[in-house]
């Protein structure tokens, strides 16, 4: 690893002065897990590494009824994992945080690392985005809320800018009649990164069983997570029958980009997301009946 | 550009001069001597370099030495008193958890940790935190027999050649 300078702003405006200050000689480290391994690789080999996490703003997890769920960037996958309050609010975030990489990642990594790095082959991001979810971001002009859909560019890269920093996620309470469901395939062993991850969200009409709207996000598949939004507008306020769910998963299945490579062939891949689209479909649906 | 940071390691206080790019896991080795912790797939992936930091799992090739300051690191070398090996050492002694050894110091604090999270796991929860350790020696099901005895001697009763039947041990389910 290259040497670098060390520096450990104590708030939110002195990290975003810094970053001004250092431009694209430098790096915001938070939880490090996967930063450190690029460094290591001479991928990056930032002038100045900004480490955020003596930042107290950026820690914590708050819910109100009306805004929703707020997670602060420095919180790591463990302490998403283990909140009760999330738990109880979004247990899906839970369930999926228990088959993120291992033990060790998660006790490391954290929301807004995972969010801020790009990096492609993650599980949350399709989480966040089929429950409407923003990031906040705080810059030397100030606040600005951007839905986690829009924060993607391409491969490692976001639409933050240099002197910009992701403080909080934003996830807003889920309509009533609505299920989530989250379903990653590992094509080698469960610890691996996902070789696809698809997560559908079903919010049903409050007089009848058609849906109201529906997000089909899929993961992995692509620079960044996309969400098939030709399938979602074939169930948008239709009954969801087994034929329709066979007509989204085969939509799915084409509004994607993978590309081939030791998890799995483009062909493979597109099989596993018509897979798992009508697998979460249904689970969705009935988790959406139930609430 | 050398930084002095100052953090407990296995209960004594230590003061460590490095350079911002310092691993943990090069500073336990290469400066405290703490070998027993070891480099594997550089990666986070294999878990042959755990150490416990702040009581929990952490791959100490990834974690930067400057990050830890002010923290508590636990080794293997801080889990044995004196003479007396820790009941998961003993496990693992008494299982055959181990052949080579190379993956050992890291199953046994991240064993340690879940313990100390959770004294009494269920097999499939001690799967599930152990998923993210490699042993190259295939020794998974005597690792999990070993920690689930530590966790519950009463549930397990580990293989012992010409063991008396009828002793009335108290590990005997």
């Amino acid at each position: 690893m290259k040497n670098f300078d060390y520096l450990e702003p104590k708030t939110i405006a002195e990290a975003c002065a810094l970053l001004r200050q250092h431009g694209a000689e430098a790096r915001v480290f938070a939880g490090g897990a996967q930063l450190t391994i690029l460094m290591k690789q001479g991928l990056y080999q930032p002038k100045t590494l900004i480490n955020i996490k003596k930042i107290p703003e950026l820690r914590g997890i708050i819910f109100d009824s009306k805004t929703g769920l707020v997670i602060g960037a420095l919180v790591t996958h463990r302490e998403l994992e283990t909140s009760k309050l999330v738990k109880d609010k979004f247990p899906i975030l839970c369930e999926a945080e228990r088959e993120v990489a291992n033990i060790r990642v998660r006790n490391v990594g954290t929301i807004g690392g995972n969010l801020a790095s790009g990096e492609a082959l993650t599980d949350l991001s399709q989480i966040f985005i089929a429950l409407d979810g923003q990031v906040k971001i705080t810059g030397p002009a100030g606040s600005r809320d951007l839905l986690v859909e829009e924060l993607f560019v391409d491969f490692y890269q976001t639409s933050l800018a240099e002197d910009e920093l992701l403080t909080h996620v934003l996830i807003p309470p889920m309509p009533p009649r609505s299920g989530i469901a989250y379903i990653r395939f590992s094509s080698s062993s469960t610890v691996d990164k996902p070789s696809v991850g698809v997560c559908v969200r079903v919010t049903l009409e409050r007089g009848n069983e058609n849906a109201r709207s529906v997000r089909v996000v899929l993961g992995c598949v692509g620079p960044t997570p996309v969400r098939a939004r030709k399938a979602e507008a074939l169930l948008a306020e239709k009954s969801i029958v087994p034929e329709l769910i066979e007509e989204a998963g085969a939509s799915a299945a084409q509004e994607c980009n993978p590309s081939s490579d030791l998890r799995g062939s483009e062909h493979y891949k597109r099989g596993i997301v018509r897979a798992l689209v009508k697998r979460a479909l249904i689970q969705a649906r009935e988790r959406a009946l139930r609430n | 550009m050398k930084k002095t940071i100052s953090l407990t390691v296995n209960g004594m206080e230590r003061s460590v001069e490095i350079e911002p790019r310092t691993t943990l896991l090069e500073m336990v080795r290469e400066q405290l001597g703490l070998t027993g912790a070891k480099l594997g797939c550089d990666i986070q992936v294999c878990g042959a370099c755990t150490l416990l930091l702040n009581g929990k799992p952490v791959s100490a090739c990834s974690v930067l030495a400057v990050d830890a300051d002010g923290c508590e690191v636990l080794t293997i070398e801080g889990l044995s008193q004196k003479d007396s090996l820790h009941p998961l050492q003993e496990a693992f002694m008494e299982f055959g958890a181990l052949q080579c050894g190379y993956c050992t110091s890291g199953f046994i604090l991240t064993a340690k940790a879940l313990l100390d999270e959770c004294p009494r796991p269920s097999e499939q929860e001690i799967k599930d935190y152990l998923a993210g350790n490699f042993c190259r020696c295939g020794c998974y099901q005597e690792i999990v027999q070993a920690v689930k005895n530590v966790a519950g001697p009463h549930l397990f009763s580990p293989p012992r050649a010409g063991e008396d039947e009828g002793g009335g041990s108290s590990r005997k389910e």
